[in-house]
């Protein structure tokens, strides 16, 4: 008979609360990898990631204590990731001055077979595009393959909303690609 | 096209979308949050960064600079071990640590006439006076499910440990560990500069095999159920064994020499020793 995962959740907080190191680990040891995952595909960049991975976890273990254990606590750990992604994007956003442009992308290293790499560039930079409501449920859901339920929690939308952003963001991303796609595709 | 051959033709282009090209860099990162963790608990109590107030009146002309930031930490947690050992055994405590006063820091200053070869013998004096305490303690610990990753950084949770250990055993258990650690780092530090300069001070033979044999007791304690003290005790064992083997041989092999190097370095070592014990976390003045 399997544990009640929330219930296992509530303990290992319970633990970590009284403070047992090795739960605290623990916790840490079950989320690090898909959190850290997420930051890097947000952030573009190993040390950003790394950045927001470890402030994911600060802000997690001192407000751990308001965790009530009505989402999961891999939900409740994604909501602060993605909060904290989203700022300092913002603020690497604001130090860069957007100087980026497509022309500056790097050359993305690896190639599906069949898939341009040029098309790949303008991809990615299009990506890299989307507003900041579309960009996160497109990488969540497209690149990650999270479920609209998990990102609608994570970013607390209803999963409709979650849905109508994704619609969006194929959208944009498709006219941005049509034309260049158009090339390749003819 | 439609737009359903469009979306997967998307989700194939995006699939290595900024993927991660290396492993996650779990453990660094974990010694950052935790010592991230440790200082903003530091400076919640409202504790002053004792090494820095030390520092601050530390005469400026130095033999080796490392070995100056090596001795601070010492110090400071020499000062805190003194203290906790007075409350928590005040009969029983040897007053040679607690005697050093945080007004008058002077027990490892040096002058401008001390060479490289009575520094080392000060930082030495110093840690030798608390050796026996670290090993003590981690003979005498229980055995417990907690884990002494907070004695890395000095984690909260000291209320409760629930197995007959009281708060300011606890404490002091983590603290001659950072102890050992400062010690070990100041000893590597010493090493190096001994080392490069050529002539290979006798003082750290012995000074090596205490601290080998006191790693080695806390590789058996209860500071090794915690995964990253365990991974650093180990690279400390294989590091502090060369320099015990390197220093009792009394003569310079730029070969072995460079062994050594290779092994801290590899390991990251001293880096470790660093993000473990920063010196802001030692609770002096508590």
């Amino acid at each position: 008979m399997t544990e009640n995962p929330r219930l296992i959740d509530r303990q290992l907080v319970h633990r970590c609360l009284a403070g047992d190191a090795l739960a605290e680990r623990a916790l840490y040891d079950a989320h690090v990898e898909r959190i850290y995952r997420l930051m890097h595909r947000m952030a573009g960049d190993g040390d950003l990631a790394a950045d927001f991975t470890q402030d994911t976890f600060i802000r997690a273990f001192s407000r751990l204590e308001q965790y009530r254990g009505d989402s999961s606590l891999a939900t409740w750990l994604h909501t602060i990731a993605v909060s904290v992604a989203l700022n300092g994007m913002r603020k690497v956003k604001r130090i860069r001055g957007n100087t980026d442009n497509i022309e500056d992308t790097p050359v993305v290293a690896a190639e599906p077979r069949g898939f341009p790499a040029d098309l790949k560039i303008r991809l990615h930079s299009a990506v890299d595009a989307l507003s900041e409501k579309l960009r996160p449920v497109f990488v969540m859901h497209d690149v990650e393959g999270y479920t609209h339920e998990e990102i609608a929690t994570t970013l607390g939308i209803p999963v409709g909303t979650s849905k109508a952003r994704l619609f969006d963001a194929r959208a944009k991303l498709r006219l941005a690609l049509a034309a260049f796609a158009g090339d390749h595709i003819a | 096209m439609n737009d359903d051959q469009m979306d997967e033709m998307l989700i194939q282009g995006v699939r290595d979308y900024n993927a991660p090209t290396a492993d996650t860099p779990r453990d660094e990162m974990w010694r950052r949050i935790q010592a991230a963790r440790a200082e903003a608990r530091a400076e919640a109590r409202g504790l002053a960064p004792a090494v820095v107030a030390i520092d601050s009146r530390r005469p400026r002309r130095w033999v080796a600079p490392g070995l100056a930031a090596a001795a601070a930490v010492i110090l400071a947690a020499g000062i805190a071990i003194g203290r906790y050992f007075d409350r928590i055994a005040p009969h029983a405590a040897t007053p040679v640590v607690a005697s050093v006063s945080p007004a008058r820091p002077d027990t490892v200053r040096t002058t401008s006439r001390d060479t490289s070869a009575d520094l080392v013998r000060k930082i030495h004096d110093e840690t030798k006076k608390n050796d026996e305490r670290v090993r003590a303690l981690a003979l005498k610990e229980p055995t417990t499910s907690r884990s002494p990753d907070a004695t890395a950084t000095g984690t909260a949770g000291t209320n409760a440990t629930g197995n007959g250990v009281t708060p300011n055993q606890s404490l002091a258990y983590r603290l001659v560990v950072l102890q050992h650690l400062a010690g070990s780092e100041a000893m590597i530090t010493s090493f190096r500069s001994s080392a490069r300069s050529g002539q290979l001070d006798a003082e750290l033979s012995s000074w090596s095999r205490e601290l080998l044999s006191t790693t080695r007791l806390l590789e058996s304690s209860q500071a090794s159920t915690d995964p990253v003290m365990k991974r650093l005790l180990d690279d400390l064992d294989l590091v502090i064994s060369q320099i015990v083997q390197y220093t009792s041989k009394g003569t310079t092999n730029p070969e072995e020499l460079d062994l050594i190097e290779q092994s801290i370095n590899k390991r990251g070592v001293m880096s470790k020793l660093r993000s473990t014990i920063p010196s802001r976390n030692f609770p002096a003045g508590t």
